[in-house]
C-alpha cells in the first residue's frame, strides 16, 4: 500500500524525514518496502494557463495539433500542443524551456515549422500516472499561476511503500501508520477532522437498509446524499490518489477511495436512482445468481457469497466489488454511501472463489473496524459535500443488532518478564499502550487494558506483551543462555543411517543430488509396474510436468542424469537419499531410499587408468557396498522394481524374501523418456527395510591362529544357464569347514562362448597347521563333486 | 716383494679390478683370480712343489696379495653396485610433476552440507533431531499451529494440496506439535526438512525447499533465551564476530514474534550488493510459541514458556556460499556440486 509521508505528517506532528520514519516503523514491525519520491525527476513545471488555441497545425499521431498560447502569469509562450483538451481558459502543468521531465528535459522545439516554446504535459509526460490520451494534466480554475506543480500538488514529498503482516489491518489507512508513529515517537496524533452539516430530511425517509443475513455482515450502514454534481476531483485529491497508485475517475468515487485510504474502511457509493425502492438488502446470493460486477464481467455466484441486492436485483459483491447497474455515473445525483462490516472469511472466500481481489476484498478479509466504520461515513459524505455540492441527509442508517462491548484484557508485568526476560516498567508500559491507542487503568502491580475495534487482533495477554516490547525496543531484550539441565542429545535412527549411507558413497566417489519430489506423469508411467498403485496427484500442482509426487526412487535421480549428460559430463556417479510417496490403505506413506546412478565411465579418464565403462557390477557393488556399510548383507533374489532392463536386475534380499536392495540396468524406454542415450546403471538400497533387518553382530571374534593355503580352482560353465552362484554354492558345500573363503578372481569368455569362473579358496584350521595331503585331497574331493553334480568342467586339468 | 709370479698375477689383477664397470665385470676377475680355478688359488694349490725354503715367503706373499684382493673387489664392487644402482633409479626416475593417483572423491550436496552444520551446532547446545511426514493434514500444518481457515495467514504460504483432504507441510512447524503432543516438557528439538509452497521458481522461490525448526520448551524459557542462543549459533555459523538483531514480525504460531537478522558477513555492516546496502541480512524468524498452540498439544501455557525458529536452509546456503540462483541446488550439475564439497 502506498501513503504519501506528507498526509501522514499531516496527522501527526512527527519532525522525522520520510526515510527516518520508515525506519522506525521497521523497527517496530510494520514493513517498509520503499521510501520513493512521488515525483522523481520533475523541476521547473509550473501552472499554466491556456489563453488562446490559435490555430490548426495538422495531425500527428492521432492527435490534431493546435498553436497554443499559454501564460504563467510572469511570461507568455507559444506552444504546439496535441492535448484534445486544450481549450482557452485552462489552466495545466506547463513545462517551460529549461523545466526537466522523467523523459529529459525540455527545450525550444521546431514542429510544423512552428517555435513550440515548451510542453503543456499529460499525467503520463509528467510521470505522476498512466493517462495521457485525455490530454494536458488539468488544474484548478484557481491554482495560482506561475506556482511550482511540486509544491502546488505536495507531490515534493516521498511514499512510503507499506507491507503489513496479515495481523495489522489497522496499519492500511494513513491513519493506522500515523497512530503507529504517534505511539513510537511520543507525538501527538490528530484524527482528520470531521465536520459534517447535515440536512434536517432524515435519511430514513428517503432509503432503507434490511440485512438479512447477519452473521455475514454484523453492521451495514448507509448515509444519503443528494443533490449531487458529478464531474472530476480537484488537483489535490487527484494529485493524492494518483500518488498512492490510484486512478482518479470522479469527485464522488474519488472520495471512497480517498476515506478508504484515510481511515482503512472500504466503502461504496451507489447511484440512488438505480435502487428499486431505495431498499438496500444485504442477503445471501441464490445458485446461479449472476451478477455484472463493475469491471464489466458477469460473475456467477452461489449462497456462500453475500450480496447487495434491491428488492429486485443484486446490485454488489459485499466486500468485494460494486455492481455495474449501480455504478455512480456523470448523470448520477443522489448516492447511497455503503460503510459496513463484513465477515472476514466470507469476503476472503468470496474473493478467492471468484478471482477478484480488490482493494476492499484485501482490507475486509483481514477484518475492518466496526466502530469506526463510522467516522469513515461521516467523512466521506462530508468530502462528498464539500466537492460534489450535495446535501447530506439527517443520520445513518445503521444496521447493527448485536454491537459487540468493548474487550478488556489484563496484563501482568510479571508475564511480560517472564515471556521477554524484561519488562519496563509500568507506567513506561501504560504509556505505550495509550499511544497505540489502548486505554489502560491500573490494577494492583498490573493493568487492565481496554481493546479498541480497530485492533481485533489482540485477544491474549501475550499479544499486549508484544505490543508493549515491539515499541519499547526489541534491542532492549537481553542475550541469555539459561544454564538448563543436561539431557540426551539423541539423533533419530534414520538419521544415523542416512549419515551413514552418505559417507560410504561419498567415499566412493559419488556426488550427492537434491531432486524435487514431484514427477511427469509420463515419467511416473514409464517407471511403473502393473501391480504398482497409482501415484499421488497434487490438487494444485503448479504445471502438468511437476503433477504427481515421486513413486519410484530413480525419477528424481534420472533427470539429474539427464542434466549432466547434456552438459558433456563423461563420468556421472550419483546417488540421492530421499523418499517415495506412496498411497496405502492406511493413509499416504513415505518410504525412504538411498537411490544411485551411473552413467559413462566408471572414474574421470587419467593416465594411469585405462577408460572403463560403468556396468551392471559398479550398481551392484555400490548396493552391496552401502548394505556393508549399515552392517547388513543380502542373498540374490529377484528384482521387482519397475524401470530395468529384465535381463540386467537383481536384488538382495533377506532370506525371508524381504528386498533390501535392487540393482540393473536402466531399461532403455525409461531412458528414452528422460532423454538420455547413454546406458544407465542403477541400484537402490530400501533404507526402511535395512533398518528392520538384523544387523550384523558386532562381536570380537578370535584372529586365526594357525596359517591359511590357498588354491585356486576355475571351472568352464558348459551350461550356458549355470550361474556362478550356483557353483559357488556347490563348492562351499563340497569343500566342508576347513574353506574359509572363496572369491572369484577371474572371469572370462572362451573362443566357443562358454564361460570360465576362477575362485581363490582359502582353507585354514583353528587347531592346527593343514597339510598339503588334507589340502589336496579336499581340493581333489570338490573337483569330483562339483563335476559330477554340475555341468561343468575342471579348467587346466 | 716376495715371489715374481705372485707380484706379477697382483698386478695384473689390480688393474682387472680397476678396469671392472659392472659387478658381472667384477664377479669374473674374482673368479679368474680367487676362484677355484683362480690364478691366485693356483700359486696357493701349488705351494707343496716349491723348494720348503721359498715355502713360507712365498705363501705369506700370496695370502697377503689374496687379501688384499679380496678388500679391493669389495669396495670395487659397492662403488659399482651404487653406480649401478644410480643408473637403475635414473632409469626409472618417477616424474613428480605428474597427478597422483587419487581415490575417488565424492560430494556431499551443499544442502546436506549446511543443514549438518547448522543441526551440529544446536546438537552442542543439546538439542536432539526430530523428524516428520512431508504429507500433512491441515490440523497439523495450520490449525494446531493457531492458522485457522480462511485466514489471511494462509496466503503466506500457498499450500499445495493432495487428495483426501492431505497437503504437502508448507513449513517443519507441523513436527514441533507432534513431539509435543508425545513429550512432556522440557522439549529441546530441531527440525530439518523437506517444505513445499506453491510459488513460481526463479532465482529465489522453489516450490519445494528445505528447513531447519528449532524449539524449547521449559518452565522459564524466553525471548532472552531465545536470543543468547541465536546469537551462539550465528557466531558459530558465521564467524566469531558475528551480531544479529531481531525485529518485530508476525507469525501466527509466536507470540511476540521476531525476524532475525545478521550482521552482513560480506561487508560486516557496511552496506554492500549482497544485504542491499542495509548492513543486515534476514535469516530466520523466530518468536515465543503462541500459548493457542501449547495449548493444542496439551501444554499449560501458565505451566511452560516456549520459543521456536525456523529458517531457510537454501537462504542460509546461497548467503554463504554467494550464490545468487535457487535453482542451482535442485539442478544437480556436478561441477556445481563438486564445487562446494
Amino acid at each position: 500500500m502506498k501513503i504519501p509521508y506528507g498526509w501522514v505528517r499531516e496527522l501527526v506532528a512527527v519532525e522525522l524525514s520520510a526515510a527516518e520514519a520508515a525506519d522506525r516503523l521497521i523497527n517496530a514491525g510494520l514493513e517498509v518496502a520503499g521510501v520513493t519520491p512521488i515525483a522523481p525527476g520533475l523541476r521547473g513545471v509550473v501552472v499554466g494557463e491556456i489563453e488562446a488555441v490559435e490555430r490548426e497545425l495538422g495531425e500527428s499521431q492521432g492527435h490534431r495539433l493546435a498553436l497554443c498560447r499559454v501564460t504563467t502569469g510572469a511570461g507568455r509562450y507559444t506552444v504546439v500542443c496535441g492535448a484534445p483538451n486544450a481549450r482557452p481558459g485552462l489552466r495545466a502543468a506547463f513545462a517551460p524551456p529549461g523545466a526537466t521531465l522523467p523523459g529529459g528535459p525540455v527545450t525550444v522545439a521546431r514542429i510544423r515549422g512552428v517555435e513550440s516554446e515548451g510542453m503543456l504535459c499529460s499525467e503520463l509526460e509528467l510521470g505522476l500516472g498512466d493517462e495521457h490520451e485525455a490530454g494536458v494534466l488539468a488544474l484548478d480554475p484557481d491554482a495560482p499561476l506561475g506556482a511550482d506543480l511540486l509544491r502546488h500538488l505536495a507531490l515534493d514529498d516521498a511514499v512510503l511503500e507499506i507491507e503489513i503482516t496479515p495481523n495489522r489491518p489497522d496499519c492500511l489507512s494513513v491513519l493506522g501508520v500515523a497512530r503507529e508513529l504517534a505511539a513510537l515517537t511520543g507525538a501527538r496524533l490528530t484524527p482528520p477532522a470531521i465536520a459534517l452539516k447535515e440536512a434536517d430530511e432524515p435519511a430514513e425517509a428517503l432509503a432503507r437498509v434490511r440485512v438479512e443475513a447477519v452473521d455475514l455482515c454484523p453492521r451495514y450502514t448507509v448515509r444519503v446524499v443528494t443533490g449531487v454534481t458529478v464531474g472530476p476531483s480537484p488537483a489535490w485529491m487527484a494529485a493524492r490518489l494518483r500518488a498512492c497508485g490510484l486512478r482518479p475517475i470522479s469527485n464522488v468515487v474519488d472520495v471512497t477511495n480517498y476515506v478508504m485510504w484515510e481511515h482503512g474502511q472500504p466503502l461504496h457509493a451507489f447511484d440512488a436512482a438505480t435502487v428499486a425502492d431505495r431498499t438496500i438488502v444485504v442477503r445471501r446470493a441464490g445458485a446461479g445468481e449472476r451478477l455484472t460486477t463493475l469491471d464489466g464481467q458477469v460473475r456467477t455466484l452461489d449462497p456462500s457469497m453475500l450480496l447487495i441486492a434491491d428488492r429486485t436485483r443484486p446490485i454488489g459483491l459485499a466486500g468485494v466489488m460494486g455492481g455495474a447497474s449501480s455504478e455512480v455515473t456523470a448523470g448520477t445525483t443522489g448516492v447511497l454511501l455503503e460503510s459496513a462490516y463484513f465477515q472476514a472469511a466470507s469476503v476472503r472466500r468470496t474473493s478467492r472463489a471468484l478471482g477478484l481481489r480488490t482493494d476492499a476484498a484485501y482490507r475486509f478479509e483481514r477484518g475492518a473496524d466496526i466502530e469506526g466504520l463510522a467516522d469513515a461515513s461521516a467523512r466521506a459524505a462530508q468530502l462528498i459535500a464539500e466537492l460534489a455540492g450535495g446535501v447530506v441527509s439527517r443520520g445513518v442508517l445503521d444496521a447493527y443488532p448485536a454491537p459487540r462491548p468493548p474487550r478488556r484484557l489484563p496484563l501482568r508485568m510479571a508475564r511480560v518478564r517472564r515471556v521477554v526476560g524484561i519488562a519496563p516498567p509500568r507506567d513506561e508500559a501504560r504509556r505505550i499502550l495509550g499511544g497505540l491507542g489502548l486505554p489502560t487503568r491500573e490494577r494492583g502491580e498490573d493493568l487492565e487494558v481496554e481493546i479498541p475495534s480497530f485492533r481485533r487482533d489482540l485477544t491474549l495477554e501475550d499479544d499486549l506483551v508484544e505490543e508493549i516490547i515491539r515499541v519499547w525496543g526489541y534491542d532492549r531484550i537481553p542475550s541469555v543462555t539459561s544454564p538448563s539441565s543436561v539431557r540426551l542429545v539423541t539423533l533419530p535412527a534414520s538419521v544415523r543411517q542416512a549419515d551413514a549411507v552418505r559417507r560410504a558413497l561419498v567415499g566412493a566417489g559419488l556426488v550427492e543430488v537434491v531432486t524435487y519430489s514431484f514427477t511427469d506423469p509420463a515419467h511416473a508411467l514409464a517407471l511403473r509396474s502393473a501391480d504398482d498403485k497409482e501415484p499421488i496427484e497434487l490438487v494444485n500442482p503448479l504445471s502438468q510436468e511437476a503433477a504427481l509426487l515421486s513413486p519410484h526412487p530413480l525419477a528424481g535421480l534420472l533427470g539429474a542424469v539427464a542434466t549432466n549428460l547434456r552438459r558433456q559430463q563423461t563420468a556421472v556417479r550419483l546417488f540421492e537419499i530421499g523418499k517415495t510417496y506412496l498411497r496405502a490403505d492406511e493413509g499416504p506413506r513415505e518410504p525412504r531410499w538411498a537411490a544411485i546412478a551411473l552413467t559413462g565411465l566408471r572414474a574421470e579418464p587419467a593416465w594411469y587408468r585405462p577408460p572403463e565403462a560403468a556396468d551392471v557390477y559398479d550398481a551392484k557393488g555400490l548396493a552391496e557396498h552401502v548394505l556393508d556399510a549399515l552392517g547388513v548383507e543380502g542373498v540374490p533374489a529377484p528384482g521387482r522394481l519397475a524401470g530395468f532392463e529384465p535381463d540386467a536386475h537383481g536384488a538382495l534380499a533377506l532370506p525371508d524374501g524381504v528386498v533390501l536392495a535392487e540393482f540393473g540396468e536402466v531399461a532403455a524406454d525409461v531412458r528414452a523418456r528422460f532423454d538420455i542415450d547413454a546406458p544407465v546403471f542403477a541400484a537402490v538400497v530400501a533404507l526402511d527395510a535395512v533398518a528392520a533387518a538384523p544387523a550384523r553382530p558386532a562381536r570380537y571374534e578370535p584372529l586365526p591362529r594357525y596359517p591359511a593355503v590357498q588354491r585356486d580352482l576355475a571351472f568352464v560353465l558348459d551350461d550356458a544357464d549355470l550361474t556362478a552362484a550356483q557353483v559357488q554354492a556347490a563348492v562351499r558345500v563340497a569343500a566342508g569347514p576347513l574353506l574359509r573363503d572363496l572369491t572369484v578372481f577371474d572371469v572370462f569368455r572362451l573362443p566357443d562362448g562358454r564361460r570360465s569362473v576362477a575362485w581363490r579358496l582359502t582353507f585354514q584350521a583353528d587347531d592346527r597347521t593343514l597339510t598339503d595331503d588334507e589340502v589336496n585331497a579336499t581340493h581333489a574331493r570338490i573337483v569330483a563333486r562339483v563335476t559330477a553334480d554340475l555341468r561343468v568342467t575342471l579348467r587346466g586339468a | 716383494m716376495g715371489h715374481p709370479r705372485v707380484d706379477a698375477v697382483a698386478g695384473e689383477a689390480r688393474a682387472a679390478i680397476g678396469r671392472a664397470a659392472s659387478s658381472a665385470d667384477l664377479e669374473a676377475v674374482r673368479v679368474r683370480y680367487l676362484g677355484r680355478q683362480g690364478t691366485l688359488t693356483q700359486i696357493l694349490r701349488t705351494l707343496g712343489t716349491l723348494p720348503a725354503a721359498e715355502r713360507p715367503a712365498v705363501g705369506a706373499a700370496a695370502n697377503e696379495v689374496k687379501r688384499e684382493l679380496e678388500t679391493l673387489l669389495e669396495r670395487r664392487l659397492r662403488e659399482v653396485q651404487a653406480a649401478e644402482r644410480r643408473r637403475e633409479r635414473a632409469a626409472a626416475r618417477p616424474d613428480l610433476t605428474l597427478p597422483g593417483r587419487r581415490p575417488p572423491r565424492g560430494a556431499v550436496h551443499p544442502l546436506t552440507r549446511v543443514s549438518d552444520e547448522i543441526a551440529a551446532i544446536f546438537g552442542g547446545l543439546g538439542f536432539s533431531v526430530a523428524e516428520g511426514p512431508e504429507i500433512e493434514t491441515d490440523w497439523y500444518n495450520f490449525e494446531a499451529l493457531n492458522i485457522p481457515p480462511d485466514h489471511p495467514a494462509r496466503d503466506m504460504q500457498d499450500t499445495f494440496y493432495l487428495p483426501g483432504s492431505l497437503l504437502l507441510r508448507t513449513h517443519t512447524s507441523p513436527v514441533q506439535v507432534r513431539v509435543m503432543q508425545t513429550q512432556r516438557p522440557p522439549v529441546r528439538i530441531i527440525v530439518p526438512g523437506r517444505v513445499y509452497r506453491r510459488d513460481i521458481v526463479d532465482m529465489t522461490h522453489s516450490p519445494i525447499f528445505h528447513q531447519v525448526e528449532g524449539l524449547a520448551v521449559d518452565r522459564d524459557v524466553s525471548m532472552a533465551d531465545l536470543k543468547g542462543t541465536l546469537e551462539l549459533f550465528a557466531r558459530q555459523m558465521f564467524g566469531a564476530r558475528s551480531r544479529i538483531r531481531f525485529r518485530p514480525s508476525f507469525f501466527p504460531f509466536t507470540e511476540p514474534s521476531a525476524e532475525v537478522d545478521v550482521v552482513c558477513f560480506r561487508c560486516g555492516g557496511d552496506g554492500c550488493r549482497v544485504c542491499k546496502q542495509s548492513g543486515w541480512l534476514e535469516i530466520l524468524g523466530s518468536g515465543m510459541v503462541h500459548p493457542t498452540v501449547l495449548r493444542n498439544v496439551g501444554y499449560d501455557p501458565e505451566e511452560v514458556t516456549g520459543w521456536a525458529f525456523g529458517m531457510g536452509i537454501e537462504r542460509i546456503a546461497m548467503l554463504r556460499y554467494g550464490i545468487d540462483d535457487i535453482r542451482l541446488f535442485f539442478e544437480n550439475d556436478v561441477r556445481f556440486l563438486r564445487q562446494l564439497a
